[in-house]
């Protein structure tokens, strides 16, 4: 498709529509980043300033004041985790349904169905559950309880499932049987095979899985805010802390917005390559 | 877990009873559940005292102000306990009360009536009182009057320009019909002259909070109040024609507020006047105050006044700290109530800005000083809002379902704001929804 | 159903002593973890949810009540304001997918003609994917405020109307579905764009030789073999946009009035603010069964393309 040159008026164009795309999908990032370091009095005027003596009393509000690391703590641990889980059983899980068609499609329709789930319709029963579990044996151990990591994690597990089996499916369906079949014939056993064979093979596609989870874990919003309270709320619960009876603080807000997206767009700059080349979903193949 | 404490000195200040300290090993734990922000950052620190004095373990959570209902109930209906101290809005109490939620304070307070007589009388028959019972302590104020350009209506060419197109003088509006009258002249196009000067931007006759809030309802009580009626009458049913009439006064405003108008709450509308795009509000905040005069250092020229609101009706309420029935530590629960909502600890709330909820506070002299202006200066207004509500309740505030009808009832009436559906059709909803709450007529307690 | 079905790996398996679990045994084994947490958390609250469903359920009144039979369900249907949440849903879904996708492939071709600045493009485009729209549509509200946002001061210093893109009744959504768009198009684009970038060389190099036209190579050959995929994101755009609820409840919170109330919110309005579990379950339940029903249409072609593989080879 590349082979026809263009004229320079349709360059033009298509670099101009670039710019725009560009544009369009970067500023009001861009906006947030740069209102962070606003000082109040640049921020709720019009016309927009873009010129302004930038400051870092905002940073210095969030991090100091509000301890905002706190709930940025709480998300790496919670998402970490959540993630950790959700590739494991993901994995293990896709795999069986790609080499053994477990159920012949109705356990994986089962599991995917669960993703069509609003979030909203399950989420007072969810406090309920976790309020019991909280207080037994086991849920005590895990951190079960309402406003406890455990609790978000087992939430995001279940929710980010679906996705991520999904996803690795059609990875392990593009890895070769024949691989497995001689490695068996070498004299490994079956989680040897997975182990040692599978699952090297199925990297990118297991970190594709594993980076939109963590997205998706970081940028959970409802079940933090119903199943939490402050000990295990999480970043995008804590940016609500600065909605006060005076109004939104929109300086302090955007300093820890940043500070909150910020370890999720580098994350992504750094792993844009295996998303991209992980994401065809094995639905196209060359 | 971590305190947010407002400042380290405020804290060192306030920590006098340090051998009281040393003696407490093992502190009684309560959490507060409250809304998050200065005030309450302030109030964290005056929970130090508390936790030396009385050997209690203070945790304060602090949420955003729309949630705060909602997370609320959730934990009540959950019987977690997790919340020993609630925060509640004026509406809400009764449904607290009613459906067990929080504990009746009366035996308490029975050795405690100054402080409860200290609570000023209009805001306690709202937020103290239900059934007879005593349910809790306001600690905070958010009654409305109005917030204006007092440097608009002493000008003397607009003064001159009003008269000549109105035929009355300029001055702050006792009625609604003059406050339309002001809002439509001061609204003025970009280049157009206001105090003589040109503007650099459009500018409105008034700031209003039709968005998707709970306060286009405060905004519409004071007029529906001020014609001497009611959300809900006597039979528990919300009445019609009222609705409507408050509804088109209410619309009549509309075309003098800022486009804005239709999606901000009140901190949007500090933010218009704070940038010089508005000349007034209607019914508003009096605790805001703090934030309304800092409109004389971003906008030149400009003078703030805080008066009350048209036909001398407003939005009167507080918000009030209550006990969870579902708390462990209700007897510590009940003391840190009194703690925060009594004299000591409200008069250190005043010096911050604190918008006090005590007669003492609010009257003493300290606070009416040009000094304290900038933090204070609204309390005169305060004064004169409770004196002139004396006696006033609403029929919102003694059914079960208030909270409810109140968190519902800014849909029908922002689908007529934003010329969706007729005064009529809004006020016909309205009813149908309440009506859709309360199973029927609402009861209405005595 | 083949219930004897093994994969030809275990014919294998000459190891003595090994023998013990059957490929049966071994798969079910690997599903295990997965299947315990979704039977317990997706089967729980739905059996919940169903029960409350029949049953008086005012929660801030105290406990759940007495069964009332399909009450509930006659209540629910015969509310306007649930249908009417159901049409914003839907207008939403339609609105928002499908210009998700046109604009998503547009990038996606436009990014994969261009012969240089590429990466860095495509880094930034992936950037709101990452963010959470709680924090970001809090910054798009700014974007769109009348008084002091950026986007109205662009319009009027080029003289264009100035919308009030959130407090106008009739574009609200789709001020909505604009943010939407915003956060959701890079991840159509980055699929589409991965998609092109693994079409196999030799078709095309086949119709070049035979002159064929631009059209009729993207209607013959680029669009049948992306459809796969392009089918799978749709899907899972579909579901996500018709669970829609945290962009509504920071830019608009079902605002003004009920302009952009969509089923989720309006299944949060009556399960959290108004508390009555037995409406918001009932909702929940038929929600869900719509839900499935699509479901059964939409993931079947996906299923079958999994369980043929599985089997083929």
């Amino acid at each position: 498709m590349l082979r026809r040159k263009s004229s320079w008026p349709v360059e033009v164009l298509r670099y101009g529509t670039i710019l725009l795309v560009i544009l369009f999908f970067f500023f009001p990032i861009f906006w947030m980043v740069l209102t962070s370091f606003k000082p109040e009095s640049a921020i709720m005027v019009s016309p927009p300033q873009f010129f302004f003596t930038p400051t870092l009393d905002n940073y210095a509000h969030a991090l100091v004041d509000k301890n905002f690391l706190f709930y940025v703590k709480n998300t790496l641990i919670i998402s970490v985790i959540s993630t950790l889980i959700v590739v494991a059983f993901g994995s293990l899980a896709a795999y069986s349904f790609a080499r053994f068609n477990v159920g012949d499609g109705h356990i994986l329709f089962f599991i995917l169905s669960t993703k069509m789930m609003p979030a909203i319709a399950v989420i007072l029963p969810y406090f309920l559950i976790f309020r019991d579990l909280g207080k037994t044996a086991i849920g005590k151990s895990l951190h079960l309880g309402l406003d406890q990591h455990g609790a978000l994690i087992v939430s995001y597990v279940m929710f980010n499932l679906p996705f991520a089996i999904w996803l690795l499916v059609s990875f392990f369906q593009d890895i070769p049987r024949e691989l497995e079949h001689s490695a068996r014939l070498d004299g490994l056993s079956r989680l040897q095979v997975l182990r040692k064979v599978t699952f090297p093979l199925a990297a990118p596609g297991i970190a594709v899985t594993a980076v939109f989870t963590l997205i998706f874990c970081w940028n959970e919003f409802l079940f933090a805010y119903i199943l939490t309270r402050k000990a295990a709320s999480t970043v995008t619960v804590g940016v609500e802390s600065f909605f006060t009876l005076q109004g939104i603080l929109w300086g302090p807000v955007a300093a820890a917005a940043t500070i909150a997206v910020a370890p999720m767009l580098v994350f992504v700059l750094v792993m844009q390559r295996y998303m991209v080349r992980g994401l065809t979903f094995g639905a196209v193949r060359g | 877990m971590k305190k947010v404490f407002a400042s380290a000195s405020l804290i060192a200040l306030f920590s006098g009873g340090a051998a009281f300290a040393q003696e407490c090993t093992d502190p009684v734990p309560i959490t507060w559940s409250t809304i998050a922000g200065f005030y309450t950052d302030a109030m964290a620190s005056f929970v130090k005292s508390f936790e030396e004095k009385n050997c209690a373990k203070v945790t304060v959570v602090n949420i955003d102000n729309s949630q705060l209902y909602n997370k609320q109930v959730i934990e009540m209906v959950g019987q977690t306990g997790a919340y020993d101290v609630v925060t509640l809005e004026t509406a809400e109490k009764a449904e607290f009360a009613e459906n067990g939620f929080i504990l009746p304070m009366t035996d308490f307070f029975k050795d405690k009536q100054d402080l409860l007589n200290d609570v000023s009388p209009t805001l306690r028959a709202m937020t103290v009182e239900y059934k007879g019972n005593v349910w809790g302590l306001p600690y905070y104020t958010y009654s409305a009057g109005m917030f204006i350009r007092q440097d608009l209506f002493d000008d003397p060419t607009e003064q001159a320009a009003f008269k000549a197109k109105y035929g009355y003088d300029l001055a702050p509006p006792t009625t609604w019909e003059q406050h339309r009258d002001q809002a439509e002249f001061f609204t003025r196009k970009k280049g157009d002259l206001l105090k003589g000067q040109p503007l650099e931007k459009d500018f409105y006759g008034v700031g209003l909070m039709a968005g998707p809030f709970p306060e286009i309802q405060d905004e519409m009580s004071a007029m529906i109040w001020g014609m001497g009626s009611d959300w809900l009458n006597a039979d528990g049913k919300v009445p019609v024609d009222d609705v409507e009439k408050a509804m088109n006064e209410y619309l009549a405003l509309m075309p003098f507020a800022p486009p804005a108008a239709l999606t901000v709450t009140y901190d949007g509308v500090m933010n218009q006047m704070k940038d010089c795009q508005i000349a007034m509000t209607a019914g508003f905040f009096l605790d805001q105050w703090p934030n309304a005069v800092k409109t004389e250092e971003s906008c030149p020229g400009a003078k703030m006044a805080a008066i009350e609101a048209p036909l001398k009706k407003a939005y009167v309420g507080g918000f009030l700290l209550a006990v969870s029935s579902s708390s462990a530590n209700p007897d510590m629960a009940m003391k840190f109530v009194a703690h925060i909502g009594g004299p000591e600890i409200q008069k250190q709330f005043a010096e911050l800005g604190g918008a006090s909820t005590l007669t003492s506070v609010l009257t003493d002299p300290e606070f009416a000083t040009p000094e304290k202006r900038a933090t204070n200066g609204q309390y005169a207004t305060l004064n004169q809002v409770f004196d002139s509500m004396a006696g006033f309740s609403s029929n919102l505030f003694k059914t079960p379902f208030g909270a409810k009808i109140y968190n519902t009832m800014q849909i029908p009436l922002q689908s007529a704001a934003s010329g969706q559906i007729t005064a009529r059709q809004a006020a016909e909803q309205l009813a149908a929804d309440v009506e859709k709450i309360c199973g029927g007529p609402c009861p209405i307690a005595n | 159903m083949t219930t004897t079905w093994e994969s030809p790996g275990s014919d294998v398996v000459p190891k003595p002593g090994r023998a013990g679990m059957s490929d049966r045994m071994f798969s079910i084994l690997l599903i295990a973890p997965a299947m315990l947490v979704t039977l317990v958390f997706a089967i729980l609250p739905l059996v919940q949810a169903l029960d409350v469903s029949f049953r008086m359920g005012d929660l801030s009144r105290g406990k759940l009540g007495d069964y009332v039979g399909l009450e509930n369900y006659r209540v629910v249907f015969a509310d306007p304001a649930f249908w009417s949440a159901g049409l914003t849903t839907l207008k939403f879904t339609i609105v928002a997918v499908g210009l998700q996708m046109i604009l998503g492939v547009g990038i996606a071709f436009l990014l994969h003609s261009a012969t240089f600045g590429k990466g860095l493009t495509r880094s930034l485009l992936i950037l709101p994917l990452a963010t959470s729209a709680a924090v970001t549509g809090l910054f798009w509200r700014y974007l769109y405020d009348t008084q002091f946002g950026v986007i109205n001061w662009v319009l009027g210093s080029f003289g264009l109307p100035e919308p009030n893109w959130l407090g106008d009744y009739t574009i609200a959504l789709w001020s909505v579905v604009l943010f939407d768009i915003w956060q959701w198009t890079p991840f159509v684009a980055l699929i589409a764009l991965a998609g092109l970038q693994a079409l196999p060389k030799e078709p095309f190099e086949a119709a070049e030789l035979d002159g064929a036209s631009r059209w009729r190579v993207l209607t013959t050959l680029t669009f049948p073999l992306l459809k796969p995929v392009l089918f799978l994101v749709l899907v899972l755009r579909t579901i996500d946009c018709v669970r829609l609820y945290d962009a509504v409840a920071v830019l608009t919170r079902g605002g003004p009035g009920t302009a952009t109330e969509t089923m989720t919110f309006y299944l949060y309005r009556t399960g959290l603010k108004l508390f009555r579990m037995d409406y918001a379950s009932t909702m929940a339940v038929f929600f869900l069964y719509v839900m499935l029903v699509a479901a059964v249409f939409a993931l079947t072609p996906l299923l079958k393309q999994f369980t043929d593989r599985a089997k083929e080879s």
